[in-house]
């Protein structure tokens, strides 16, 4: 027993020197960049991360979903090493929150959900002490935060007191705060919060532009912001994952929908559409009469085959279009199980 | 070290930057003033009193010790105000999620702010110097007094400071925190009066001296009497110490909370 202890101590003491002492051989062989492992924190009796588990490949760029309370926020805070778990690993760039917190806190960026902003400094000052803090290189400093300064369109409040600025402004400082020192992993907090729509696109833009070089995790209750980015999402619903999905395969686990106008409706064609294999129900739609949903749960296309039935009953076809079930019916179908036991 | 030195120039530049420090050695030296007035006053009657034959024969540096001892005793009201804002104001804007997530070890972040209020306290005590340049110009006192004064007073600045940046590392708001270091230094200053009435003892520990002996007072009469001794050293060495050493538990704690 003592021997194999013995053998573990060593093993462990032999991969954190290699770590330290190659550290460029490590992070290419470890392409999990973010290892959550039945991660569970209570805040005194309340439980505000139950057992959760997913990872991160590096490179990806993962969308937190979730209510307010979810527990998005204590499980970022977590990945960040503000706050210790309860239990469960939680590793980093291979590194263990709770062993080597100092290696993770180097390469990461971190934009919490309050802008971590000092009112009384400059911005340019408030950005050069964030890039001395995260261990920028002296020479570096200057030409990385002239650069964030040129990305996220700082330049016009450079030379002003963060207290003065804006709420956008703000935002937009706290972006700029969490990518000055290019971190290997980015997490952000409801990054986009507060930004006007022009400013939101160009937020979505710039973390798309960080695909492949950097692994990003931001929480949103925004879905259509999460569809615009994000190569996978999370869905959480008090502290338990409810979904876990590459944005791909999300619309496509549920009932396909055909939407169509036509000039003229009757029984007959219903039960025609409903005659078709595959189609499980024909709804007239509220608003209009001439407006008619076939739901389907085949998964091939049935387009032609209803278009067909149509014309054959001479209905007098308008318009039709397939409906794509869109990500908030999915993400409430989702939650909404759980509300009604919420108070 | 990098993460020291940045939160130093930080904290000193929010100090510089916001009308804090002004006000306070303002206030300080306008204070300071006064005294140093009614100082130079007592002092020339002192003196015609003797040209008359008078039977007390005071010296400059004797004298002194009154001023010194006063200045000590301002600087308790006056370092609330420069340390409550160092952890509380961090905490209130939400900048202590910033500064625990960067690359920063807790002792680099606690040391960078001591090193920053007390930049600031001593920059007070040294623009309090002139008083002595005064003193040295017009009359003839113990220089090695005045400097050894000096030295005490920088020391007894560091306890302050460390007191007040751990009251500060407790809460997120700034008024507890000056209200709290304010109280605790009047408290040790006061000890030093009341605790040698305390006959109580229990088993071989006299409560009396004891108490008397952690009052920062006790150890900082010696100094401005112009004894330098070791033991004295320690003493305020150790106090600042203890104090920087129980705030980076607190810092550390909050990643438990």
């Amino acid at each position: 027993m003592a021997g194999a202890n013995l053998d573990n101590m060593i093993r462990g003491f032999q991969n954190r020197l290699a770590r330290r002492h190659l550290p460029i051989y490590f992070e290419r062989l470890e392409r999990l960049m973010i290892e959550v492992r039945e991660l569970t924190k209570y805040y005194g009796d309340r439980k505000a991360v139950d057992n959760i588990s997913f990872s991160i490949q590096k490179g990806e760029i993962l969308g937190f979903l979730g209510q307010n309370g979810a527990g998005k926020t204590t499980t970022m805070k977590i990945l960040t090493c503000f706050m210790s778990a309860s239990s469960g690993t939680v590793k980093v760039a291979g590194f263990d929150v709770f062993e080597e917190p100092y290696e993770i806190k180097k390469r990461i960026g971190y934009l919490p959900e309050n802008p971590p902003l000092y009112g009384e400094l400059l911005v340019s000052e408030y950005l050069s002490f964030v890039a001395e803090l995260r261990q920028v290189p002296k020479a570096e400093r200057k030409s990385k935060i002239d650069r964030v300064i040129e990305r996220l369109n700082l330049g016009e409040v450079k030379n002003r007191l963060i207290g003065n600025l804006s709420k956008g402004y703000r935002q937009r400082v706290g972006l700029a705060q969490a990518i000055v020192h290019e971190p290997q992993v980015l997490v952000m907090d409801e990054p986009t919060i507060g930004l006007d729509p022009k400013q939101v696109s160009e937020a979505r833009e710039l973390i798309r532009s960080m695909r492949a070089e950097r692994t990003v995790i931001y929480s949103t209750h925004i879905l259509s912001e999460v569809a615009a980015t994000c190569d996978r999402i999370i869905i959480i619903d008090r502290g338990k994952i409810v979904a876990q999905e590459s944005l791909s395969g999300l619309g496509q686990t549920k009932t396909q929908r055909t939407e169509m106008v036509v000039q003229r409706v009757s029984d007959d064609l219903i039960a025609a559409l409903k005659g078709i294999s595959g189609v499980s129900g024909v709804q007239a739609s509220e608003n209009g009469r001439n407006r008619l949903v076939v739901e389907s749960d085949s998964k091939e296309d049935l387009m032609a085959e209803i278009s067909k039935t149509v014309v054959d009953k001479n209905a007098g076809l308008i318009r039709m279009s397939p409906v794509q079930l869109p990500l908030e019916d999915f993400y409430l179908s989702l939650i909404s199980g759980s509300k009604g036991s919420r108070q | 070290m990098t993460g020291l030195k940045a939160i130093y120039k930080k904290e000193l530049r929010s100090y510089f930057f916001s009308p804090v420090a002004y006000v306070a050695i303002g206030i300080f030296l306008f204070i300071m003033g006064m005294i140093f007035a009614k100082f130079v006053e007592i002092y020339h009657s002192y003196k015609i009193a003797n040209r008359y034959g008078a039977a007390q024969n005071i010296t400059l540096d004797r004298l002194a010790l009154f001023l010194y001892q006063n200045m000590a005793f301002i600087l308790c009201f006056l370092t609330p105000l420069i340390t409550m804002r160092l952890f509380a104001e961090e905490k209130r804007q939400h900048t202590f999620e910033l500064l625990l997530t960067a690359p920063v070890k807790g002792f680099e972040l606690v040391f960078g702010k001591f090193l920053a209020a007390f930049t600031l306290m001593g920059t007070m005590v040294a623009l309090s110097f002139s008083y002595a340049l005064f003193m040295i110009a017009w009359g003839n006192p113990d220089v090695r007094i005045i400097f050894s004064n000096y030295l005490g007073l920088l020391l007894s600045v560091g306890c302050y400071v460390a007191l007040g940046t751990f009251f500060s590392s407790l809460t997120s708001n700034q008024m507890i925190a000056a209200v709290i270091t304010f109280i605790a230094l009047i408290f040790l200053w006061l000890l030093q009066t009341f605790a040698q009435g305390i006959t109580v003892s229990f088993g071989p520990i006299d409560v009396g001296p004891t108490l008397v002996y952690i009052s920062p007072l006790t150890h900082l009469n010696s100094f401005t009497e112009g004894v330098v001794q070791m033991k004295h050293l320690i003493y305020f060495v150790t106090f600042t110490g203890l104090l920087l050493f129980f705030t980076h538990r607190v810092v550390e704690s909050n990643r438990w909370r």
